[in-house]
């Protein structure tokens, strides 16, 4: 039985919407084409994204020019290790002049939320984080509060650098719809980046000037509203869902689960999460229902970070993405399962 | 002149009898009177005339012994010796130093006279001794240097132990991979099944999965990003229009209306039947 029999094409209305805002932000933002792909997945599923990636790679301005496009609220939380659950949640403040509690209501109010290398934060503040994403209410003091939708957290994390942060551990990655793996522009991109910052020139204030950034240059009228994004929301459940397509998900899950070098497999959220994803990815492509590519696009992004590896794989210098890799290189199965394909 | 000579034959006389009760006094001494020293101390007998050959001190054989006895010095002295000697006891009791000498010679020592020496423990009677230490087993056989040569021996051991156990494990994939069923053979049922209308929902799945995996085959994208190596099937001339129509059969909501799955199906009606070899670019884990 299919997830959805309907299938109806995506309305015009809706593919001017999407390819406007991807239109938007590559006016700032040189490249990165899937990772502007996969904040728009998130957007359109109510998921959220953690990025993995080294300084440089344009995160914040993402996000920035994201949130810019769709007329969103969006806040930016720079994790350390001294934030509190306070900082970001709020808090009860006593007021000196009515000698009464008001609150206080932390940066976590937005659509938009950055949580800048939120791997440095302690433990205690990424489980308020984690908690509130997934309730999307949060509790200060005795009321308790629902947090604006649309709602998505696009956390960072560096991989390296690793001393003084706490790793999130799997519970925990597994409230991250997506988590993807930002790579480093190609050359022709980088030449772009290289140009377009040449031409930033200096921003006047008064008497003095500052030279510009690229956030100087994203736009501040937005192409869409937050209606506009609704109408997608809604057009992605229409996305239709094949059996075979489900039943493709489900073995790959599966073999997660039965692989040689896994020690900890996906669970049910990843597959969840990778048909939800390809929906929203099929809408993304015009489509009006989920094909392979989709689930060969969305696996890495959606499974890796829901996959831990044996300790001998480990020592034996494999990493879950070759061995997801040779999980999809092997789709049918066709070769026998253990081996590798590099 | 005869008074003088008198006067001398006196003189000698008195000394030799000075010197016989001398010899005779010592010798009374080491049998008498017992020489009397605390464990431990030191004692040293000085020019004590011992008659015959050159004596030495009797090599310890054991750590019982209760004297120990250093012969300091020997002069010769008429037909015997005489000795600077010095013992000390380990045990309290009476010895005869007589049992600690031998001759240098070898022949016996019957003649000599007694020397008694009195060991005596300045603790007090009733003295509460120590337990006597119980033997233990040594804690290892051998010392280091053995048992770096044992370490050596098993590592080598376990290394080509690893070896043969690797090589059999390659051995029994090989044989695995020759007994293992082709990719067309894999194929042949589905497709028939697919021509003939009676595939199951799960069917139709594992049939889409092994054509991707026999066009990725078939065009050595083995070593291909999977995401890369589909998009670039799906622009191959031959596997594009296929996979669109298996897509377009399996994953459209308007489903098998749209395509004739028997004419797509056919070109794989009839694959050949060759055992499945392993890619070149297959590793072991």
């Amino acid at each position: 039985m299919s997830v959805d029999q309907r299938g109806s094409p995506p309305a015009p209305a809706i593919v001017e919407f999407i390819d406007q805002v991807r239109r938007r932000v590559a006016e700032v933002v040189v490249g990165q084409d899937v990772v502007v792909e996969r904040l728009l997945i998130a957007l359109l599923t109510s998921g959220h994204v953690l990025l993995q990636g080294v300084p440089g790679l344009a995160k914040t301005l993402l996000v920035s020019a994201l949130a810019r496009t769709i007329a969103l609220d969006f806040k930016r939380i720079q994790f350390t290790v001294d934030l509190l659950p306070s900082d970001i949640l709020g808090s009860e403040i006593l007021d000196q002049k009515t000698h009464e509690f008001r609150t206080h209501q932390g940066p976590i109010f937005t659509n938009l939320l950055l949580a800048d290398e939120i791997n440095r934060a302690a433990p205690k503040v990424q489980s308020a984080l984690l908690e509130a994403m997934q309730e999307r209410k949060v509790t200060i003091g005795n009321t308790t509060y629902t947090l604006p939708a649309p709602f998505l957290v696009i956390a960072t994390q560096n991989p390296v650098e690793q001393s003084g942060t706490f790793e999130l551990p799997e519970a925990q990655l597994d409230r991250f719809m997506l988590c993807h793996r930002l790579k480093y522009p190609s050359r022709d991109e980088e030449k772009e980046v290289l140009r377009r910052n040449s031409l930033l020139g200096i921003h006047r204030e008064g008497s003095g000037a500052v030279a510009r950034t690229e956030f100087d240059a994203v736009t501040h009228e937005p192409v869409a509203q937050p209606e506009d994004l609704v109408a997608a929301m809604e057009a992605v459940q229409q996305i239709h869902v094949s059996d075979t397509f489900t039943d493709h998900v489900v073995a790959l899950v599966d073999r997660t689960r039965h692989h040689p070098h896994i020690d900890l497999g996906c669970s049910p959220r990843a597959g969840i999460a990778l048909i939800k994803a390809a929906r929203a990815r099929a809408l993304i492509h015009h489509r009006n229902y989920v094909v392979p590519e989709d689930l060969f696009a969305l696996a890495e992004d959606t499974m890796l970070h829901r996959m831990r590896l044996t300790y001998e794989a480990l020592a034996e210098g494999l990493t879950g993405e070759l061995v997801l890799r040779s999980l999809l290189n092997d789709f049918g199965g066709a070769k026998s399962n253990g081996e590798l394909v590099r | 002149m005869r008074g003088w000579l008198a006067a001398i034959v006196v003189a000698g006389c008195a000394g030799a009898g000075v010197a016989l009760a001398t010899a005779d006094d010592q010798a009374a001494d080491t049998q008498a009177s017992p020489r009397t020293s605390s464990v431990g101390m030191p004692v040293r007998i000085e020019q004590l005339m011992l008659p015959g050959s050159e004596l030495e001190a009797r090599p310890i054989a054991d750590r019982e012994t209760p004297i120990v006895l250093r012969v300091v010095d020997a002069f010769r002295h008429g037909s015997g010796f005489r000795y600077d000697l010095e013992y000390y006891g380990l045990e309290p009791g009476t010895y005869d130093l007589r049992d600690y000498f031998r001759r240098k010679d070898g022949s016996g020592t019957e003649e000599l006279p007694a020397i008694v020496v009195e060991i005596t423990s300045l603790l007090p009677p009733g003295q509460v001794l120590p337990h006597a230490l119980e033997p233990r087993p040594t804690p290892r056989l051998g010392g280091y240097r053995a048992l770096l040569v044992a370490a050596g021996v098993l590592w080598i051991a376990g290394l080509i132990a690893i070896r043969m156990v690797g090589r059999q494990r390659r051995r029994a994939q090989a044989a695995a991979s020759v007994a293992r069923i082709s990719l067309a053979e894999r194929l042949e049922p589905l497709v028939r099944r697919a021509i003939d209308g009676e595939l199951t929902p799960k069917e139709e799945a594992e049939l889409e999965r092994l054509l991707l995996d026999y066009w990725r085959q078939r065009l050595q994208l083995d070593d291909s990003d999977p995401a890369l190596a589909l998009a670039e099937l799906r622009e191959h001339p031959e596997a594009g229009e296929l996979l669109r129509n298996v897509e377009t059969w399996l994953h459209s909501p308007e489903g098998a209306g749209q395509v004739n799955i028997a004419e797509v199906m056919q070109p794989y009606r009839d694959l050949p039947h060759e055992p499945e070899q392993q890619s070149a670019s297959t590793v072991k884990a």
